[in-house]
């Protein structure tokens, strides 16, 4: 849409959010996770750890942008631009309630902006404020979300993609085998968190969502 | 720049609305206020950071944003109040550049020499006496401490913690250049007397 970003870049499809559930562990799920991700598949990885403090964020950060990713990969933080520039980070992922894009962007306009969008009314304010990519979910149960009421189902995943030419993550209870529902509905890709919480397989599981989008 | 000393600081109450807080405050006479809001979300902060920022510049005082760096930066605030587990000095001097205020907390002295070495602006001391504002870890640092601290690190030093009408003027005498406080001001029946009222005391303390 009105995005003004000055280099344009390709959005890898798969897009992992960090759990940050155990703030004992300091991010090292995610940095043992960073340099298992398979090496011919770039991913969107949005560090999320509402645990951490903002320093022990910004360590983590640091050591995250210093592992070699795969080609394409962007690291981005969870709302705190500061964090993102001072690690150099890829972009910033901006919960509806946070500060907006349109605010954020002047000041580094290199960054990527996302946007969580969960309501037709929240899309269109993400898509005035110049939104890159968004974040929508979630798309089928979740235990994570269940407090926030049912899921927002495929239908309206396959609306919301209608509505915006923005690249749109389905988010939200998804596995290698509904993935290319979403896909269908025109998702650009897929986004979960708890899914890449079974450490062992991780590579496998990215590997067979790639497969499952049917891209 | 900084204020001239010695000056009052207000920072917001979790609990309360911060913007009727910060104009009562600087009716008052308040220098500076700190939009500290741990539990706000970013579009939030924003809001009152600009608002604040405004009734700031307004009464020629200073807007502090605590801890978010991205806030202060969205909203042209004067500067952040960086905490021990915030974002490092160094890392938020870079992206605010020179001329914005970053002032930071310390409960130790050898906290504080850091803090200046890092590139401090100021440093909020404490906390001094006993605070229920806070859940603190540790025992109350006492006035002597803010005294050796005053002598030693030549930045403003704002005492903060358990400050009241009695005791805001000792801190004064002792070296301080500013006192910080939140309930002594927000839960006042009136704000704007109670910042008042320290300002006065804190200034006859070093005529």
């Amino acid at each position: 849409m009105n995005s003004n970003r000055t280099t344009t870049v390709t959005l890898p499809r798969i897009y992992f959010v960090s759990s940050g559930e155990e703030s004992a562990d300091k991010g090292k799920l995610l940095l043992n996770q960073l340099t298992r991700l398979p090496r011919s598949l770039p991913c969107m990885v949005q560090i999320r750890e509402k645990k951490l403090s903002a320093k022990e964020l910004l360590t983590l950060a640091l050591k995250a942008r210093e592992i070699e990713l795969p080609e394409g990969t962007l690291l981005l933080m969870n709302e705190r631009l500061d964090l993102a520039l001072a690690a150099g980070l890829d972009g910033v992922h901006l919960p509806e309630n946070a500060c907006s894009a349109k605010l954020l962007r002047p000041l580094a306009p290199k960054l990527i902006y996302g946007c969580s969008v969960h309501s037709f009314s929240a899309l269109r304010i993400v898509e005035e404020a110049g939104a890159d990519y968004l974040l929508f979910g979630p798309v089928f149960d979740t235990p994570s979300k269940r407090v926030y009421g049912a899921p927002q189902g495929l239908e309206k995943l396959g609306t919301i993609c209608k509505k915006t030419s923005l690249p749109v993550f389905a988010l939200g209870g998804i596995t290698p085998k509904n993935a290319a529902l979403c896909m269908a509905k025109g998702a650009y890709g897929i986004a979960a968190l708890s899914l890449f919480q079974e450490s062992c397989r991780f590579a496998d599981t990215i590997e067979e969502l790639y497969f499952n989008m049917n891209l | 720049m900084m204020p001239s000393s010695p000056f009052l600081c207000v920072i917001t109450d979790e609990t309360l609305s911060p913007l009727s807080l910060a104009e009562q405050a600087l009716k008052g006479g308040a220098a500076m206020i700190q939009l500290r809001h741990k539990h706000a979300s970013g579009s939030q902060l924003f809001s009152w950071a600009v608002a604040i920022r405004k009734l700031c510049q307004q009464h020629q005082a200073l807007c502090i944003i605590n801890d978010r760096v991205d806030i202060a930066m969205a909203s042209q605030a004067d500067g952040v109040h960086l905490g021990q587990q915030d974002m490092p000095i160094k890392a938020a001097r870079k992206l605010l550049g020179q001329d914005r205020i970053i002032g930071v907390s310390a409960s130790s002295i050898k906290e504080a020499m850091q803090a200046k070495k890092d590139g401090a602006n100021y440093i909020g001391f404490g906390h001094i006496f006993p605070t229920a504002s806070k859940d603190k870890e540790y025992a109350p640092l006492g006035p002597e401490t803010l005294r050796q601290a005053a002598a030693h690190i030549s930045l403003p030093i704002v005492a903060i913690g358990g400050i009241s009408l009695e005791n805001a003027a000792s801190l004064i005498s002792l070296g301080a250049s500013a006192v910080a406080v939140i309930s002594a001001v927000s839960r006042a029946n009136d704000p704007t007397l109670a910042a008042h009222n320290l300002l006065c005391a804190i200034q006859k303390s070093r005529s």
